[in-house]
């Protein structure tokens, strides 16, 4: 029996094999079970080669898993395409298409021997139960259902509830190609059972979504009042949730012309003082940094998503990436500092946004929220939150007895200043991207312009103090030691487990909050550890760069860094602590002798 | 040239070995065929010609071509283009793209190479959808449309690709779909052969997003030949008038075409060169330039 | 369908013969294009069957490059394929991502009626007599072809009336 099942399946965007795994994933949650699927595609529109990978399990799913526990392929070619994004090993079941006319023995993985390989005729068994060779992806949840134990009743349900209003015949087709399936698979029993243990919480609600239509709705939660954007992918699904819900709370949402217009839109909306946001991915975020300075230098809240691709450029539109950190924490020109948030799920992306807002309205500031591909476009199930935890922040506005007389950009202790908006009676001021001095008046002075910069970037002082934007997990004085942030510190929690089942001293520091560099928090961290690794998905290994600039790191702290759409699989990270250690215990080995 | 052929270049010399991505059915697969017919017609040799394009379904067109391609960044092919065509005037540019590639992101810089007459020809793929993102509204989506970015049906007036140009006093304005490929083409070697800036705006279906009516059959119904109709390319106002019919008409041919091209930047750049060049000091000795006086 | 350059009324022999045989050319490379396009967007049946039709117009262009040679040897040509359009070639419009073979097989015989259709529109204007016999011939021809395919239609097991939509995944963005 297992507790825990990763499905790596692929084929064209005809076989429907992404639409199988949403099918899979939430037969699975009704069943109880925690997951997480993700989804990846070719260049084409319509019919390229797709896949998924739907990650199952008895408890809460950190990342998408490592190899594959079962494989299944539609055709060889669209499955070889995914490469590291598929990995079959030893471990793995691999079930494909008989009339590829592949023979068992001989299907083209190299450099692995699979635990069972096992041809069946889905196209044939589709055909001849639904009359098109399209059910086979219903065929294939049925195998899944036969031989995993999962979703025997719900996939169906779910296929039913889903094909309603298309009509019985459909469903029907459907109904016959999942029993055939079934059937198949009760007949041909694996050589060692793979059967999931049934959920203990079987019955409890479960929550399905993707990080961008999660992003969306903690705006709307922590009132969000107007989005401007242009559709980019991997994140035009954050727009088009606006473009459903926003109407309904009274606020609105405009598909600009532009990157530049939509941000453009949405800072004149919070100079009108309500609370607005923008999200893109890394071409629009070049073109969004004018108005993020201006945002900036007029202490104006904002919320910008950036949901991280293969760049630069257009890159690999499609392909998760965290290689947009320096252009995020450095966006603008000018001497500024703009908060970078990154969630590292779809769960906590909840949560992130919310803190978001809280901070662009508390610091009248711009604040990156850095998502990525992954955690935009996967599907996780979730467990209710409990929305009543969560504080809302709101610009500090001036009082009756501040707008006597009012200064928009007054020096205060902790340099924030009351912010009027038009329609404010005694509030009027001049909103500028020019130096300017308290009342907001233009100037072109040097003592002005340092004193305003002092304010502009001390104001973040307390933000790099927030203990909760960073966590630690691990034995705290451990020697060895991991920093990993967005979707990458999920495949490093999960390392964390694994070093540590094997008896290994680490532990995990993952930053919500990614600039300001928080040196303080840093260095605590940092105090005990001698062998490290910053782990990220950039090519210049642009975190421990970041934090190098700010930090002296330990000696022994490398980058373990790698492109864009080259996943770390949990035992990767194991892999490389394995080879610290073992150096670490060395160079403790050379303290006692003298080394030739 | 082939044993027995009879001219120079064969539109299959500009096709080139790439697959394209297009979804089967596009309207896309139409207008690079006009665009091999009519580059043959010209008769340029492929690599005299530069082709650039911005993002999107329709952007990758510069890559099924022979032609030196540039598929740039969204909205920023005309930029490109005419930093092409003043680096080297001698080369034929063609720039294509979307319609939000050109009259959404890119709109504002159509207006300014109108302005200065650059000799390039760009041809804008118009299928009143982004393709390429999956189904956004598009500038030139009619209002009400429902999309996955207008669930509750779009609230703003289209723009009007012929009238927008024309309006800035483009000198060469046509409108072409695959409905007719054979007028296609000729519009399009038209267009290359026009001494300025030259605008085709291009029906094409996009069959994965597009609306019902806006689909081969939909655009026959309401397609119109500009020539059957008796329409004088040389009159600006008629054309005006016509272009107004954008979205309920499918004009087809050539709305106005100035009888009297003025000159081209290119043409300006070249005179003012030679006027200066006498004057130039020999470069070693540039520096003189600082030599007070 | 459109053709240009061309005066049928005094189209000589050998021009309509390489007429034809650009016709058939055409067409031939239309459905390698087709089945490229189905390749890539996974069709096999569909591509199976536009293979199909590559051969079939290669052959009939192959007849009829032999009989070209035999009467006029390689004398030059004076029609090229920029003077037709979409003859005898199905439509790009008429391929769909998915499509099942008996809409290729529907898309291939639009094609060959629209074929015939040229051959007869023509047919009017021809003066030389050899020429008239031979449109006839290619008329007749275009008829034979649309036969094959309704052959070929026939062959296919009923249609399930389920749409494929109902089963493929959802496009994808880049
Ligand atoms: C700066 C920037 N913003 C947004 C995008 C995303 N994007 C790519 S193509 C496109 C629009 C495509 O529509 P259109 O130009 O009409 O071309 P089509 O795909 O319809 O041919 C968008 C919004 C991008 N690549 N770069
Ligand atoms: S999505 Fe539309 S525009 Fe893009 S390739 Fe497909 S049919 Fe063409
Ligand atoms: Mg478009």
């Amino acid at each position: 029996m297992r507790k825990d099942l990763v499905f790596g399946m692929a084929g064209s965007g005809g076989d429907g094999i992404v639409s199988a795994g949403d099918s899979l994933l939430q037969a699975a949650a009704a069943e109880g079970y925690h997951g997480v699927m993700t989804k990846s595609f070719g260049s084409q529109i319509r019919g390229g080669e797709s896949s998924c990978r739907v990650r199952i399990s008895t408890t809460p799913v950190l990342n998408p898993g490592g190899n594959l526990d079962v494989a299944v392929a539609l055709n060889w070619d669209d499955f070889l395409k995914f490469g590291a994004e598929l990995p079959v090993s030893g471990t793995t079941v691999v079930i494909y298409e008989a009339a590829t006319n592949i023979p068992e023995d001989q299907i083209p993985l190299v450099g692995v021997t699979p635990l069972q390989v096992i041809a069946v005729p889905i196209a044939a068994m589709a055909k001849e139960t639904a009359g098109t060779e399209r059910a086979k992806n219903t065929v294939v949840l049925g195998l899944i259902a036969g031989w995993f134990g999962i979703g025997a009743v719900a996939v169906m349900k779910g296929i039913r509830k889903k094909l309603a209003k298309k009509g019985d015949e459909l469903v029907e087709a459907n109904q016959r190609a999942f029993d055939a399936g079934r059937a198949f698979a009760m007949a041909h029993p694996l050589k060692a059972s793979m059967n999931i243990v049934a959920s203990e919480t079987k019955g409890n609600v479960k929550l399905i979504t993707d990080g961008n239509d999660m992003s969306a709705a903690a705006a709307i939660f922590a009132g969000c009042q107007f989005f401007g954007g242009y559709p980019i992918t991997p994140s035009t699904e954050v727009m088009q949730f606006f473009t459903d819900q926003v109407w309904k709370y009274g606020g609105s949402v405009l598909q600009a012309e532009d990157e530049i217009a939509g941000i453009g839109a949405a800072v004149g909306a919070s100079f009108a003082g309500k609370k607005s946001m923008t999200a893109t991915s890394g071409p629009g975020l070049s073109l969004k940094c004018e108005m993020m300075g201006l945002a900036s230098i007029a202490e104006l809240p904002l919320v910008i998503i950036d949901v991280q691709r293969g760049g630069p450029s257009t890159g690999l539109p499609t392909k998760t990436e965290q290689s947009d950190l320096f252009a995020a924490a450095f966006s603008a020109h000018g001497d500024v500092i703009r908060p970078v948030l990154a969630p590292t799920s779809v769960a906590d992306t909840f949560r992130i946004v919310i803190e978001a807002f809280n901070i662009a309205e508390y610091y009248q500031t711009p604040v990156i929220v850095l998502s990525d591909q992954e955690i935009a476009s996967r599907k996780e199930t979730l467990d209710p939150i409990d929305t009543s935890q969560f504080k809302i922040i709101d610009r500090l506005r001036p009082t009756a007895a501040e707008l006597q007389g009012y200064t928009r950009f007054k020096q205060t202790e902790n340099h924030i200043s009351p912010i009027s908006h038009p329609g404010m009676l005694g509030g009027t001021y001049l909103a500028s991207g020019i130096e300017h001095v308290e009342s907001g008046a233009p100037t072109n002075s040097g003592s002005v312009h340092q004193r305003m910069n002092d304010k502009r970037t001390k104001k973040f002082d307390p933000l790099k103090d927030r203990k909760d934007l960073f966590e630690i997990t691990g034995n705290p004085n451990a020697p060895l030691a991991m920093v990993a942030w967005g979707s990458v510190a999920g495949v490093c929690r999960e390392a964390l487990a694994m070093a540590q089942a094997e008896g290994m001293n680490v532990k995990l520091m993952v930053p919500y909050l990614l600039y300001p560099v928080a040196e303080g928090a840093y260095n605590e961290f940092f105090a005990s550890v001698q062998k490290g690794l910053i782990i990220d998905q950039t090519h210049l290994a642009q975190t421990f760069k970041l934090l190098r600039m700010h930090i002296d790191l330990p000696k022994g702290v490398h980058p373990l860094s790698r492109s864009g759409a080259n996943p770390f699989l949990p035992g990767d990270i194991v892999a490389a602590l394995h080879h610290l250690l073992s150096e670490l215990q060395r160079s403790h080995e050379g303290e006692l002798q003298p080394q030739e | 040239m082939s044993a027995t052929g009879t001219c120079e270049f064969q539109p299959k010399d500009y096709k080139s070995d790439l697959k394209p991505i297009w979804c089967p059915g596009c309207g896309d697969f139409s207008v690079v065929q006009g665009i091999y017919r009519a580059l043959a017609a010209v008769g340029r040799p492929p690599h005299e010609i530069a082709f650039v394009s911005g993002i999107g379904c329709s952007s990758r067109i510069p890559g099924y071509t022979t032609a030196y391609g540039f598929n740039s960044v969204h909205g920023r092919a005309l930029p490109i283009a005419q930093g092409i065509k003043l680096a080297n005037p001698d080369l034929l540019v063609l720039a294509a793209g979307g319609d939000g590639d050109g009259f959404s992101i890119g709109g504002g810089h159509i207006a300014h190479l109108i302005r200065r007459n650059m000799d390039i020809t760009y041809i804008v793929m118009d299928n009143q959808i982004y393709g390429l993102t999956k189904g956004q509204l598009s500038p030139t989506s009619q209002k009400g449309r429902i999309t996955c970015t207008s669930r509750y049906g779009s609230m703003e007036e289209p723009v009007n690709p012929l009238l927008y140009v024309l309006a800035y006093g483009a000198g060469f304005v046509a409108q072409a779909s695959p409905t007719d490929l054979a007028g296609m083409a000729a519009t399009i070697e038209e267009a290359i052969r026009y001494p300025g800036f030259a605008f085709v705006n291009v029906q094409s279906p996009c069959v994965t997003y597009g609306e019902e009516a806006q689909q081969i059959k939909g655009l026959k119904a309401i397609s119109e030949s500009l020539t059957a109709m008796g329409h004088n390319p040389a009159d600006r106002l008629a054309a005006m008038d016509l272009a107004q019919q954008y979205g309920e008409k499918m004009h087809l041919g050539v709305f106005y075409r100035n009888p009297e091209p003025p000159p081209t930047y290119g043409d300006l750049v070249k005179e003012r060169q030679t006027m200066l060049s006498k004057d130039a000091l020999p470069k070693e000795r540039i520096l003189d330039l600082f030599i007070k006086k | 369908m459109a053709i240009q350059g061309i005066d049928f009324a005094n189209l000589s022999l050998k021009d309509a013969l390489d007429l034809a045989i650009l016709v058939e050319d055409e067409a031939q490379e239309r459905y390698e294009e087709f089945a490229t396009q189905m390749d890539q967007h996974r069709t096999p049946d569909a591509a199976k069957f536009f293979r199909y039709m590559v051969e079939n117009e290669a052959k009939h262009g192959r007849e009829l490059l032999a009989r070209r040679i035999q009467r006029f040897g390689d004398a030059p040509r004076s029609v090229t394929r920029a003077m037709i359009f979409d003859i005898e070639a199905p439509d790009y419009d008429a391929a769909r991502a998915f499509m099942s073979p008996r809409k290729a097989m529907k898309a291939a015989l639009a094609s060959e009626v629209k074929a015939y259709d040229f051959f007869v529109a023509a047919l009017p204007a021809l003066k030389d007599t050899e020429v008239r016999a031979l449109f006839e011939e290619l008329r007749d021809e275009e008829l034979e072809h649309q036969k094959l395919v309704n052959v070929e239609l026939a062959k296919l097991p009923p249609d399930s009336g389920l749409s494929d939509e109902d089963f493929v995944d959802e496009p994808a963005a880049q």
